[in-house]
């Protein structure tokens, strides 16, 4: 099912503001969970909404990505609430999630979930730079995007991570929201993708619509033109870390904070080993390692807590960029990550976040596989 | 010039490697002592991160070995332990450790002539390859 979002004085932001606040107030439906701007603030943050009043300054297609809300979602839903929530999240959001779905840390039981096509991001700090200088039109910024499709915000390129996906389009969605394609002077457009997805959109009693013919031929511009960019960005980053040495150059500034792995949405131990008192070593350990080299950089361990990580969840590593987002001294964590995380999925034929019937690579095993990494031949 | 003496780092399971070690030992079979072994409960139980802090260390070979499929005290874990290797033998190759340094094999409890041919074996071949990149440039 198909449906169309109108809306007056050209304003596609004002317009989608209309239809969550439609959808909040239709029966079945207790809580939104979205971008909003805060009060007094620039900042958009994930909001869950209950008061159809607040939607006046959710931003549902904005270049704000302070986290994952994957994560949040997961916080909202890995226990009964016992209220429906519809869930405005980016690709990246919903491949998140579909993963932690899959640890028993999230359930879309009590979830509506309504995709967009991804309206990119920049960096926070790029974010923040751009405010401060610029005020931020919510419908221009939705022209740029979706009509010019464009790679940079006046002047501030947005996140690697974003110019490289090639999945920026939702699937596993009850809801999708559809923007590219489309003549967005004339409205926007709604699809089901689930029966659940269905019946909500029925109740809201919209004008029925198609899909633009065009809108397939888009699709696959982007990400061809995103899949190129990443192989760019995957060779220049290989070549930068193709050793142990060279590891250690790129995580020099490095200060051992964990940011990335607070902030990376698939990263799921509950108590991480870097947190446990294996690391919290003796003083006479420091010199003894001291002694062997002649020299030890503090904090320790840092190219060890990199190589785990990778080791630990780079399979499932849905590329949203966060853990550069979150990195105070600018390591692109994100391009290393990547570059490792294709090597890892491609192993073990796995694609992270859209099969939800998919299980976890290492969780899982084969009787008969891999037999010729066996053995000293 | 002085003959290179690797380090390997090998993690045995209890109820197999180790026992065939064991028997290598009562049987006076002799093995190079550059293998230094780490006794654990199962191969299912080697954490990446164990293979990742030895090479880190300056291992210039690491072998995980245990029971032969089927043979798992419990049930499965030399499976899983497969795929963790297999997982490594991906990562690491990219930052220049290269994947005939980290080896799996399954050697029973019996087999203590196999487990003393197979570290033999193993010696050579990481001699054959030399002192492990990552140890000469971290300065170990």
């Amino acid at each position: 099912m198909i449906c169309k979002i109108e809306y007056e004085d050209n304003s596609p932001a004002k317009g989608l503001q209309r239809f969550f606040k439609q959808l909040l107030e239709s029966q079945g439906i207790d809580a939104l969970f979205l971008p909003v701007r805060l009060k007094d603030s620039t900042s958009i943050m994930p909001s869950l909404v209950t008061d159809p009043a607040q939607l006046e300054n959710a931003v549902p297609l904005g270049p704000a990505f302070p986290i994952n809300s994957g994560r949040m979602v997961s916080r909202l839903s890995y226990k009964e609430s016992g209220r429906k929530t519809a869930v405005l999240l980016r690709p990246c959001e919903i491949r998140a999630f579909i993963e932690l779905i899959k640890l028993k840390q999230g359930s879309r039981q009590e979830l509506i979930l309504i995709g967009i096509d991804c309206p990119k991001a920049l960096t926070s700090s790029d974010y923040m730079a751009y405010m401060k200088k610029n005020p931020l039109d919510d419908d221009a910024y939705i022209e740029k995007i979706f009509s010019q499709n464009s790679n940079n915000l006046n002047g501030f390129e947005f996140s690697s991570a974003c110019n490289t996906c090639e999945n920026p389009f939702p699937v596993n969605t009850d809801i999708n929201i559809i923007l590219h394609g489309v003549d967005l002077s004339a409205g926007m457009l709604v699809e089901s993708g689930s029966e659940a997805g269905r019946q909500v959109l029925e109740n809201l009693n919209m004008p029925q619509a198609s899909v633009p013919e065009n809108r397939d031929k888009i699709v696959t511009r982007i990400k061809e033109d995103n899949s190129k960019a990443n192989e760019a960005m995957i060779k220049s980053i290989e070549a930068k870390t193709d050793s142990i040495l060279k590891l250690n150059a790129f995580f020099a500034q490095c200060i051992n904070c964990y940011n990335c792995r607070n902030m990376c949405p698939v990263c799921y131990c509950k108590e991480c080993v870097f947190n446990t008192d294996v690391f919290y070593h003796q003083p006479a350990q420091y010199y003894q390692w001291a002694e062997k080299k002649g020299i030890e950089k503090l904090p320790t361990d840092t190219v060890f807590y990199h190589l785990t990580r990778m080791a630990h969840i780079s399979h499932a590593c849905v590329g949203c960029g966060q853990c550069s987002n979150a990195c105070p001294n600018d390591i692109n964590v994100f391009e290393l990550f990547k570059s490792v995380a294709q090597n890892t999925q491609a192993a073990f034929e796995y694609s992270p976040g859209t099969d939800e019937n998919q299980p976890p690579p290492l969780s899982v095993f084969n009787e008969r596989e891999f037999e010729d990494i066996v053995g000293i031949k | 010039m002085e003959r290179f003496e690797p380090v390997i780092i090998a993690f045995v399971c209890n109820w197999c490697t180790y026992t065939a070690a064991d028997l290598a030992g009562t049987s006076r079979l002799s093995y190079p002592s550059n293998i230094r072994l780490i006794r654990v409960m199962c191969t299912g139980m080697v954490d990446p991160q164990y293979v990742i802090k030895a090479f880190l260390e300056g291992a210039d070979g690491v072998l995980i070995s245990g029971c032969h499929p089927g043979d798992c005290h419990y049930i499965n874990g030399n499976y899983k332990a497969r795929r963790r290797i297999k997982l490594l033998k991906e990562l690491l190759p990219r930052f220049g450790i290269e994947k005939d340094r980290l080896r799996l094999t399954w050697i029973g409890a019996s087999d203590g002539i196999e487990f003393a041919e197979v570290m033999t074996q193993l010696n050579d071949q990481i001699i054959e390859m030399g002192p492990s990149r990552t140890k000469l440039s971290m300065g170990l």
